[in-house]
């Protein structure tokens, strides 16, 4: 009995590995993949390997200026929703001034890092993806191995970086547009005045939630950029490579988003921030 | 051209030797028991049938696929046995175009060049631009050089790719069916262009083809890999081969015909019906 029951384990534990080998891609890859970028990053610092100065450009405008209006619809409303939750409950105890609490700790610590997150994981993660993968289709990227070119600094590191820089800036609109979508429902459902309303979010909002959500933001920049430019280079060389590609980006993306999120809600906790 | 200096040879040595190299895919064969050399200014086929592993023994050739074993020596140096900088540097010496061109899309046909000069030359700015308005004029592209390769045919970027791989002026070329996909004027052409490239450059130029056109206008030798027994089956020209192999895919491929469901007995040799005669063969017009 304990022989089957062992062995029952050995062959679940065993399919569950092959398929998060398969889902990932290949553990030693994974690794080898990994490893490729902090020494490609310090070969573009000691300029022992070209940066694609256009390419970078281009993606960081992908990334930021492209990506702003919907950022900032995403988490006006994702504010606004919080508030009206917030109001229906809180009216309840006649604390509905407390919604400016509600709306500002969650969205400065949470929502915005995670909504602009997620929002940027199905664009600029989506799109890493399938360019990469299209360009492993097309053997642009063997091309670039042929001239002996570091096809992780030249494809990876600036997407990672643009990525990382740009989130934490697209926070700043977040959470100002989460502010704003809290505001306006709770000035016009809840006979707030904007002054009460702005006066207690100045009241809370220190800087330790901007700081745990601007950490964030940079956290998942670099997370949706890694994960987007791995399965991206991984794809395999068909059409359906592509589509593939990017659906696993997406969602890994995502999933790896609220993992690490977590991550950070248990550390804040632990440190009592 | 700081490219050209990494694999050149002596006239008396094979600018690529293979020995024995095996492929293979995990745990599948793809072919063993590959030996050839490749002699300066030598064009030299790669052939067989679909799916038995030509543009994988180019991939090999170039770096970018391990061999299960085997060696692959440029001018005398083991490349898989080098460390990374050196192959890199042995790299370098090569010219590579892809079946898909491979021409970076987000870049245009002139900075597609560019990066290729400036990866594989110390060439300053005003010589870089110099050598790439001399490329594209040599395969005609020369008022195509601000153009993105989604905006080129296929055939122009077929050129527009041999133009980056020749940037460099590098001692071996490889070419993965070049001529796949064109029209039978724009293969013309570009087998006449791979010609006029060897002759003035002096470049030893290996390629994977199924145009048999192309075979009997360009190789002066080849090796022919069968899918079957996993090795090659014929060494030679394309007409050696045919002249003197005693393998029925070898003519079955070679004059375009239909391989027998049994075994039959070896064919003897004749003049292929779809392989242009001799003095037709090196008289293609001009790009």
């Amino acid at each position: 009995m304990a022989v089957q029951v062992s062995e029952t384990v050995t062959g679940v534990l065993a399919a569950a590995q092959a398929r998060l080998s398969a889902w990932l891609g290949g553990p030693e890859e994974a690794i080898t993949f990994l490893g490729r970028i902090p020494l490609s990053a310090v070969a573009l610092c000691t300029r022992r390997a070209r940066f694609p100065w256009p390419d970078f450009l281009r993606v960081t405008l992908q990334c930021s200026a492209q990506a702003l209006l919907i950022v900032i619809a995403v988490n006006l409303l994702v504010g606004a929703i919080l508030a009206f939750v917030g109001a229906v409950q809180l009216n309840k105890f006649g604390a509905g001034i407390y919604v400016a609490d509600l709306v500002g700790i969650s969205m400065v610590r949470e929502m915005a890092a995670v909504m602009t997150a997620v929002v940027m994981a199905g664009r600029s993660g989506a799109a890493f993806a399938a360019e990469l993968a299209t360009m492993q289709s097309n053997e642009e990227v063997d091309a670039l191995e042929v001239l002996g070119m570091d096809t992780a600094a030249w494809l990876v590191v600036p997407r990672i970086l643009a990525l990382t820089v740009i989130l934490p800036l697209l926070y700043v609109f977040a959470c100002a547009a989460g502010l704003l979508g809290g505001l306006l429902v709770a000035t016009g459902m809840m006979n707030l005045s904007e002054s009460a309303y702005l006066d207690r979010s100045a009241l809370i909002l220190i800087t330790p939630h901007f700081a745990i959500g601007a950490t964030k933001s940079v956290c998942f920049g670099f997370l949706i950029g890694l994960t987007g430019c791995w399965y991206g280079l991984t794809a395999s060389r068909t059409a359906a490579g592509v589509g593939e590609a990017t659906t696993r980006a997406v969602v890994a993306s995502i999933v790896w988003v609220i993992v690490l999120d977590a991550v950070f809600a248990l550390c804040a906790h632990a440190l009592g921030v | 051209m700081d490219a050209a200096s990494q694999i050149r040879t002596p006239s008396s040595l094979p600018v690529l030797e293979v020995r024995e190299l095996a492929l293979r895919f995990g745990s599948r064969l793809v072919q063993e028991r590959m030996s050839f050399a490749v002699a300066p200014r030598t064009i030299f086929a790669i052939v067989g049938v679909s799916g038995c592993g030509k543009s994988t023994l180019l991939r090999s050739l170039i770096g970018l696929m391990v061999p299960a074993s085997g060696q692959v020596l440029y001018g005398g140096a083991d490349y898989w046995a080098a460390g990374s900088a050196q192959r890199k540097h042995l790299r370098t010496g090569c010219g590579m175009l892809f079946q898909s061109a491979a021409l970076w899309s987000s870049m245009t046909v002139e900075q597609n060049i560019d990066l290729a000069l400036r990866q594989l030359t110390t060439l300053g700015e005003a010589q870089r631009v110099t050598r790439i308005a001399e490329v594209l004029a040599w395969v005609g592209l020369e008022k195509f050089g601000n153009f993105r390769p989604a905006d080129l045919s296929g055939g122009m970027k077929k050129h527009a790719a041999l133009a980056r791989a020749i940037a460099g002026a590098p001692p071996l070329l490889l070419l993965d069916e070049p001529s796949a996909g064109l029209d039978p004027i724009s293969s013309c052409n570009l087998d006449a262009l791979i010609l006029d490239i060897r002759s003035r450059t002096g470049a030893a130029v290996i390629f994977v083809s199924h145009e048999l056109p192309s075979l009997f206008a360009l190789a002066d030798d080849g090796i022919f890999l069968d899918a079957d027994s996993k090795r090659p089956i014929a060494h030679g020209s394309p007409r050696d081969m045919l002249a003197h192999s005693q393998e029925p895919t070898v003519h079955a491929f070679m004059r375009r015909q239909a391989l027998p469901a049994s075994a039959p007995a070896p064919v003897r040799a004749t003049a292929p019906a779809i392989a242009p005669a001799p003095d037709q063969t090196r008289a293609h017009p001009g790009p």
